[in-house]
């Protein structure tokens, strides 16, 4: 009989309920969209901070000692590098999946034809690696120097006699009277090359006094086969807290369990210490300027979305909350006349309760669907990815859209047990 | 015949006059009578002009707010000296170009090469309570120098001499003339030119920053025995690139002998990463909006189809459409507008809130947006009730009464 009746009173008003379902969709939808973005955006915000380049140098161990113990102005023989064979490890870290790009550098001096000299710097540009674990990395300046206005091309390494190409600072041209396409005579320390400039970059800083080649150029140039300057990396981080600021002090000073969240955790500074482990003689240190503005800006962006999301979810909750109060306390007749022919108080409840709660369930899945569809449509939209669902936000959009429902069910339903048959059958 | 005409007339107008009364009576009383009802429909109104204006806020508040927070970046303009150096008053007329309220900070560097145990190193001194403004991110391990005698050594310094905070730390100055000039005469210049300096504090920036010292500008003058003049002056300065561009045109233009440059790092990351967020608040504010007004519209729908059994009775007792529609719009305008009033103001305290919690400031108020959200609840509100009463209108009474 109570099936029978429930299924009646769906066949009955089916427009009724067509429109609470509608409500508690569009409220679920937009609690699933907003936790989905929400959840997400921390990692989405930081791929677009790396826009602001590296956050982590690695330099030699002893450089500046070295170099200013002695008081010696070149640098070339100071002796001390990092090894190039050792470039692939870096990818091989704990956190290896957070970084997300890395280039060396080898600096030499080269005398140019017009009896100036210039710094020349050999570098990636777009390197193409295949990892060990099948993906592939394309890792270079062309990405971690993004703000770069280029005139001409950028050097690309895939491409043929790439080791004859050069891309020369904006000032440097400037003196030096180069523009895309000519070509430059300059002699390093070991050999003379002529080089082929394919682009001339403005940097709004030093670099643009700097010429960029590939790492095998700068190095037989210089005579300096298979050594590294330093390399900077770019790496997806979390942003620091007091642990991550104990232990970039000295990671000795953790207890057991506090290294190991913290080994564990893509703090700037485990990422540093993971990478000195794997690069021999090395010092990783953190970009302050690019690492710490980024953790504030994450954090920041993801206080503004959690306050908008509580926002929504307010809305949609109040939203539902209204409605099915709305459309409870308009039955007062029916259940006037149900009281009147000798219905039970709880059958009564039941009967109501089980009815939203069904409508609840069939709008708040679809609802839960098309909210994945709002997610993608911002994600696509903003980042040009996808939005990664998390399986949180499953559990918290099903608690939150039943609890609303009973408690918009309460107010109206106390009401009706309270009625009186007569008044309400009267028409009062 | 006159006086006929007359009456005529002031019996329109007391008709008029009492239909006007009588309207607003209905109205008035049946907002009264059904207080549970209207209690709800004014709540989901006021809910729906609380995030329409508070997001709205948020929206065109966002870019300001973090455009600040993207400050944390440090200088996004520097400003060079054509010649030699700069003197304080070019820095000063520079000072002037920038509006106060853009102006996060402005700090005009002198660099000297110093001598620490014989060895050169690097000093810099400037008015560093502006360049804890330009250079938010430089993590200091000790108290910024305060007074003269103070000095903020970089990391690497601190390394090469081994030195604390709190150790003593003597710099000497030669003029690199004088130095080359002969053994003899360099001991005296070194001997006229110390200073003693306490080490506050150790600078990690990661950067080249780390191979510095730091000193205040009347210490750099006891030092070297000449008025100050700047190599270069950092400015950082809240706005987009454009403005920033045109900015530093001015400068360079308006006052002689300086050039002024952008941090290209900074200002165009910050343009691709501020659209971004701005577009995604845009987006998200779009969405929840639309949804938000559909569930006000479908619980302005219950209320109304309720009443269906009473627009047949008056239909029944022969109220024409029209006054049917105009006295229930009347109701609904008169709660959108309620509705909106009271939404406006939350939402207001809504954005106030969050730009207290995120921003740490408050939030600029857009008298224009009041009007707005009142007019956007009006309409929705309106729109929402002209469904079930045409549906309501159009059928037969006798059919409505009778509850089909």
């Amino acid at each position: 009989m109570f099936v029978r009746m429930i299924a009646k009173a769906f066949l009955r008003q089916w427009k009724k309920m067509l429109m609470i379902a509608f409500t508690i969709a569009l409220g679920s939808s937009l609690a699933t969209a907003m936790l989905s973005v929400m959840m997400d955006v921390e990692d989405k915000m930081n791929q677009e901070l790396k826009a602001y380049g590296a956050n982590i140098t690695v330099v030699p161990k002893s450089t500046s000692v070295i170099s200013d113990l002695y008081d010696v102005g070149d640098e070339n023989i100071s002796g001390n590098y990092l090894k190039e064979d050792e470039l692939g490890k870096i990818k091989t870290i704990f956190w290896a999946f957070n970084i997300v790009d890395y280039t060396p550098f080898i600096s030499t001096q080269v005398s140019l034809d017009s009896g100036n000299t210039a710094t020349l710097t050999g570098t990636w540009f777009n390197h193409h690696m295949d990892l060990p674990t099948g993906e592939a990395l394309d890792a270079g300046i062309a990405s971690l120097r993004s703000w770069w206005t280029v005139d001409g091309e950028w050097l690309d390494e895939q491409s043929d006699g790439s080791s004859e190409c050069a891309m020369v600072g904006s000032s440097l041209a400037k003196k030096e009277g180069l523009s895309a396409g000519d070509m430059i005579h300059v002699t390093g320390s070991k050999e003379e090359k002529n080089l082929k400039v394919v682009g001339v970059f403005d940097s709004g800083g030093e670099e643009d006094d700097l010429i960029y080649v590939t790492v095998d150029t700068a190095q037989a140039l210089g005579g300096l086969e298979g050594k590294i300057d330093s390399i900077e990396v770019s790496a997806l981080t979390t942003p620091d807290n007091e642990l991550a600021q104990k232990a970039a002090r000295d990671p000795s000073s953790l207890s057991v369990s506090q290294y190991e969240t913290w080994y564990c955790t893509a703090y700037v500074s485990s990422i540093c210490y993971q990478i000195e482990e794997v690069v021999t003689d090395s010092v990783a240190s953190a970009v302050r300027q690019v690492a710490d503005s980024e953790g504030q800006i994450l954090n920041k962006t993801e206080l503004l979305m959690i306050l908008i999301t509580i926002l929504s979810m307010v809305g949609a909750a109040l939203g539902i909350c209204n409605l099915v109060t709305a459309s409870v306390m308009e039955r007062s007749q029916e259940i006037g006349l149900m009281k009147a022919i000798g219905a039970h108080n709880p059958a009564i409840t039941g009967l109501v309760l089980t009815e939203v709660l069904c409508t609840a369930l069939i709008g708040g899945v679809i609802g839960f669907y098309a909210g994945i569809g709002f997610a993608q449509i911002i994600g696509h939209s903003v980042f040009s990815a996808s939005i990664q669902i998390r399986p949180m936000v499953v559990p918290v959009v099903a608690v939150l859209v039943g609890l609303v429902t009973l408690i918009g069910s309460i107010p109206a339903i106390r009401m009706l047990l309270n009625l009186r048959p007569t008044e309400v059958l009267h028409g009062r | 015949m006159e006086k006929t005409v007359n009456l005529q007339i002031q019996d329109t107008k007391d008709i008029d006059m009492k239909k006007r009364k009588m309207y607003i009576r209905m109205i008035t009383a049946s907002l009264l009578r059904r207080r549970s009802r209207m209690i709800i429909a004014l709540l989901a109104i006021s809910i729906g002009a609380m995030i329409l204006s508070g997001l709205v806020t948020i929206y065109i508040d966002v870019p300001r707010q973090m455009g600040a927070q993207f400050r944390s970046y440090g200088a996004n303009m520097i400003v060079t000296p054509d010649s030699d150096r700069m003197m304080p008053d070019q820095v000063e007329a520079v000072r002037g170009l920038v509006p106060d309220d853009k102006l996060v900070g402005i700090a005009a560097y002198r660099y000297e090469t110093v001598r620490v145990n014989d060895r050169p190193v690097m000093a810099a001194s400037a008015d560093l309570e502006q360049v804890q403004k330009t250079s938010p991110f430089w993590l200091v391990d000790g108290e910024w120098p305060a007074a003269d005698g103070e000095i903020m050594i970089g990391k690497n310094v601190a390394r090469m001499y081994n030195l604390k905070p709190g150790k003593r730390m003597t710099c000497t100055y030669a003029p690199e003339s004088e130095t080359e000039a002969g053994d003899g005469e360099t001991e005296e210049v070194v001997l006229d030119n110390w200073v003693d300096f306490t080490v506050t504090a150790i600078l990690d920036t990661g950067g080249k920053e780390e191979d510095y010292v730091y000193m205040r500008t009347s210490d750099m003058e006891k030092l070297t025995g000449e008025a100050t003049a700047y190599d270069v002056c950092e400015l950082s300065v809240s706005s987009g690139s454009d403005e920033l561009k045109a900015l530093s045109g001015k400068i360079s233009e308006q006052v002689p002998g300086v050039s002024a440059r952008l941090v290209k790092r900074v200002t165009e990351s910050e343009d691709t990463v501020l659209s971004k967020l701005q577009s995604l608040v845009l987006l998200v504010t779009v969405v929840v909006l639309a949804l938000t007004m559909i569930c006000v519209a479908t619980t302005m729908t219950a209320v109304v189809a309720e009443r269906r059994k009473e627009i047949g009775l008056r239909k029944a007792l022969g109220a024409s459409n029209q006054s049917i529609i105009a006295e229930f719009m009347g109701e609904g305008i008169v709660l959108g507008a309620c509705g909106g009033l009271l939404g406006a103001i939350l939402g207001f305290l809504f954005a106030q809130a969050v730009s207290r919690n995120v921003f740490h400031s408050s939030i600029t108020l857009m008298p224009w947006l009041v009007p707005v959200t009142i007019l956007a609840s009006v309409l929705v509100t309106g729109a929402a009730c002209m469904i079930p009463i045409r549906s309501a209108t159009q059928v037969d009474p006798a059919l409505v009464l009778k509850g089909e």
